[in-house]
């Protein structure tokens, strides 16, 4: 696993790289040439430059939707992303959501959860009720993610600024997070980063 | 077992209630038959009002306008049920939660599955006529898994309601959609698992989303053009009410009165984000021109800081007038509500025995706190509550941050699961949960479509769960006989006039149980959760009983893909 220190250079590497190159959309542009802006973070291959990029190639076009919506709207916080969204109308959205949402989802290789870790998750996941919204195998549908073989650093800070309320754009995620031990956090991040 | 002449008294008395007289249901060599591929009879509006004495389909999702899932059909009984064999096994391609209960016309089925498919087979023998798959848009917004229950028939249509919110009439004989509507947002957090309910040319149907901020709603649609046609809205412009304190079965809320008017003269009536969802059937009384709904939770669930006030209609049963959508009566089960112990399953209509011991129209819902409610059908008041079907404890403590613990759970008592009735003994039947929760509360304000309950209700995983099945005497409101099961129960159940009850479990069983002593008499292990309300028809002269095996999403039950048809053995 990464240590803390390097991640923390990498993403700092990735934010400049993403922050450079991000521009503002051209309004004529395609939605082929728009997707092209997603790339240079999201990656090219469908693996993001930084571990703590979410993969987004093969999620669910409404989840991909809101997202950019909340970004837009601000009720997502992210530098590079509200700078982003503030260019885009909703058929924008929904259309770059959409050809996301067809590309094939890339297996990052992450290493599966140790079998503490997989118990301490399922233990995690009942009491969470975590399946009734992200379905038995974290598969998710609309507008619910998929975080079965998400990246990892991504899944884990997600769930942490859920449970600290810094992700304020899904109130029951920082509700139900927050009844969980951070030792949780880690062990769910382990789990359904691995399936 | 019951003996000969105990089933023939009940028999003659089921005759006699039903006013069915000399000739008795119809039996299956009084109707055409279908061709092998699907050469349905039109449903006309008098086949849809006499389905409680259809021996030979199953026309509505809970058999009945009364919604009594009383099948009058007993060529399957207890004394033969032992000898009840799988006849035969269709697969869906959709292997996730199933909550389907078969609709049968003619000798065609209609099933429906997670996602929205929908395929009409052959009722003899499983073989497929057509299937259809819904196109969903991107947004759907849904708490508890992406179910539905089914279907509605009329004419030569079926109708079914999707996740993404749109109601869709297709052709019966094609499975071809002829339009489809948008019943509401579901940007906003409104969805549809239920089937809906056709009658008098309408297709009425309530929504989800109590757990994201909506606002309520039972809508009617023409059947024909799929416009609207009235809108009830189930939270009112002044959703206070009169300041409740106890709930109807008498105990106190510990509300906090002072602190919610402060509340409402700072923020006003919360109703535009009140919830209040409508998730299963009405009850349709054609004699009256009403029908009878429970509304669900208000939101967001367990925070009521928010929302000051009874939260009128949310956690009760609510009539409307059948033509027009205007109010009624109602009753509220809970006012003011931070546990989601609201009301889902859908009402019965039946002949209850009122204070006096006289018979009356009454209403039965059985509610989430783990009660049976007996209502007066005239104005919607309480006549009386049955014991508690599963533990109560620590009721009603108020949610704190830490989680305070109290039975029931969040998911009751009694979930979405229809009841059932058998009207010779007076018995509704139920399904049960035991799952122990801590409720915890958390304010977050409106987040526009999100999941949004003000907090979590936990399962304590150190605790044991387990269901039950419950027969409570309506009439004195008496549990006649309780069966402990190994898991929660949720689905759903079917009665019989062959003395029987049909309900499966978590764990693949799938059994028979004797209506009157709770004997269980026959099993199957169907390889997947059953929590699909079962279904009974008669094709070419055989009684069969069919039901879903797909598991749940929301229990999280072990999923499958069967709908399995039952006849008894040569």
């Amino acid at each position: 696993m990464t240590s803390g220190k390097a991640r923390t250079t990498a993403a700092l590497s990735a934010f400049f790289a993403c922050a450079l190159t991000s521009v503002a959309f051209s309004q004529t542009a395609s939605i082929d040439e728009k997707a092209q802006t997603c790339l240079q973070c999201h990656g090219e291959q469908g693996k993001a430059i930084d571990p703590s990029y979410p993969s987004i190639w093969g999620q669910h076009q409404g989840y991909l939707y809101l997202q950019l919506r909340d970004f837009k709207l601000g009720n997502r916080k992210n530098e590079i992303m509200n700078g982003i969204a503030q260019d885009l109308s909703r058929e924008d959205m929904m259309a770059l959501a959409e050809y996301f949402s067809q590309k094939t989802w890339v297996n990052l290789n992450q290493p599966r959860a140790s079998e503490a870790d997989v118990k301490r998750s399922e233990t995690a996941i009942v009491s969470g009720q975590c399946g009734a919204c992200h379905g038995a195998d974290g598969v998710g549908a609309g507008t619910t993610p998929r975080i079965n073989g998400q990246s990892h650093d991504y899944l884990l800070k997600t769930m942490e600024d859920f449970r600290a309320k810094v992700r304020t754009n899904n109130p029951w995620m920082s509700d139900i997070l927050g009844t969980l031990q951070p030792e949780d956090l880690q062990a769910l991040a382990n789990y359904y980063a691995g399936k | 077992m019951v003996s000969r002449t105990r089933q023939s008294l009940a028999m003659l008395a089921f005759a006699l209630s039903a006013g069915l007289g000399a000739t008795g249901y119809a039996s299956a060599q009084e109707i055409k038959t279908a061709s092998k591929w699907g050469d349905m009879n039109s449903v006309t509006q008098d086949l849809l009002s006499r389905a409680a004495g259809d021996g030979n389909n199953f026309l509505h999702t809970n058999g009945n306008y009364a919604q009594t899932r009383f099948y009058p059909n007993r060529q399957i009984n207890v004394a033969n049920v032992s000898k009840l064999r799988p006849a035969w096994i269709f697969q869906t391609e959709v292997k996730e939660s199933l909550e389907t209960s078969p609709i049968v016309v003619n000798g065609v089925m209609y099933v429906t599955t997670a996602f929205n498919h929908v395929y009409a087979l052959d009722a003899r023998t499983g073989e497929e006529l057509w299937h259809f798959k819904h196109k969903m848009g991107p947004i759907t917004v849904y708490c508890c898994g992406p179910n539905n229950r089914g279907v509605a028939v009329s004419g030569d249509m079926v109708y079914m309601a999707t996740l993404d919110a749109k109601l869709l009439a297709l052709d019966a004989k094609t499975g071809k959609q002829v339009w489809e509507t948008q019943i509401a947002d579901p940007e906003l957090g409104y969805s549809e698992t239920m089937a809906p309910t056709v009658v008098d040319n309408k297709v009425l149907i309530g929504t989800n989303g109590g757990e994201y901020g909506i606002r309520g709603f039972v809508k009617a649609f023409d059947t024909k053009t799929g416009k609207l046609v009235w809108t009830f809205n189930t939270v009112p412009e002044n959703s206070v009410g009169v300041w409740a304190t106890k709930d109807a079965t008498g105990r106190d809320m510990k509300r906090n009165i002072d602190a919610e008017k402060a509340q409402l003269a700072k923020t006003g009536d919360p109703y535009k984000t009140l919830g209040g969802g409508v998730w299963q059937n009405p009850a349709v009384d054609l004699e009256t021109r009403r029908i009878y709904f429970v509304v669900g939770n208000p939101s967001p669930d367990l925070d009521g800081s928010l929302r000051p006030g009874d939260n009128l209609y949310t956690d009760s049963l609510v009539s409307v007038n059948l033509d027009t959508g205007q109010y009624v009566c109602h009753l509220q089960y809970i006012a003011h509500d931070v546990w989601d112990l609201d009301a889902v399953s859908p009402p019965i209509i039946t002949t209850v025995a009122d204070k006096d011991g006289k018979p009356i129209k009454g209403v039965l819902h059985g509610g989430k706190t783990g009660h049976v409610y007996v209502h007066d059908a005239k104005d919607c008041s309480l006549i009386r509550f049955s014991e508690a079907m599963v533990p109560q404890e620590n009721m009603w403590v108020l949610p704190t941050k830490e989680g305070a613990r109290m039975l029931p759970g969040a998911n009751g008592g009694v979930e979405w699961s229809p009841m059932a009735i058998n009207p010779n003994l007076n018995l509704t039947y139920a399904i049960n949960l035991h799952q122990p929760m801590t409720y915890h509360v958390e304010s977050s304000n409106y987040p526009a479509g999100k999941l949004w309950l003000g907090g979590a209700f936990k399962v304590i995983p150190t605790e044991e769960q387990w269901g039950n099945v419950t027969a409570v005497d309506y009439n004195t409101g008496k549990i006649r006989w309780q069966v402990k099961t190994a898991q929660p129960m949720i689905g759903g159940i079917l009665a019989t006039a062959g003395g029987l009850v049909f309900t499966g479990e978590a764990n693949g069983q799938f059994k028979a149980y004797d209506a009157e002593t709770g004997s269980n008499l026959w099993k199957f292990q169907a390889g997947a959760g059953v929590n699909a309300p079962p279904s009974s028809y008669t094709v070419d002269g055989k009684q069969f009983i069919v039901v879903g095996a797909g598991g749940n999403t929301q229990i999280d039950y072990k999923r499958g893909n069967s709908i399995i048809a039952f006849t008894l053995a040569e």
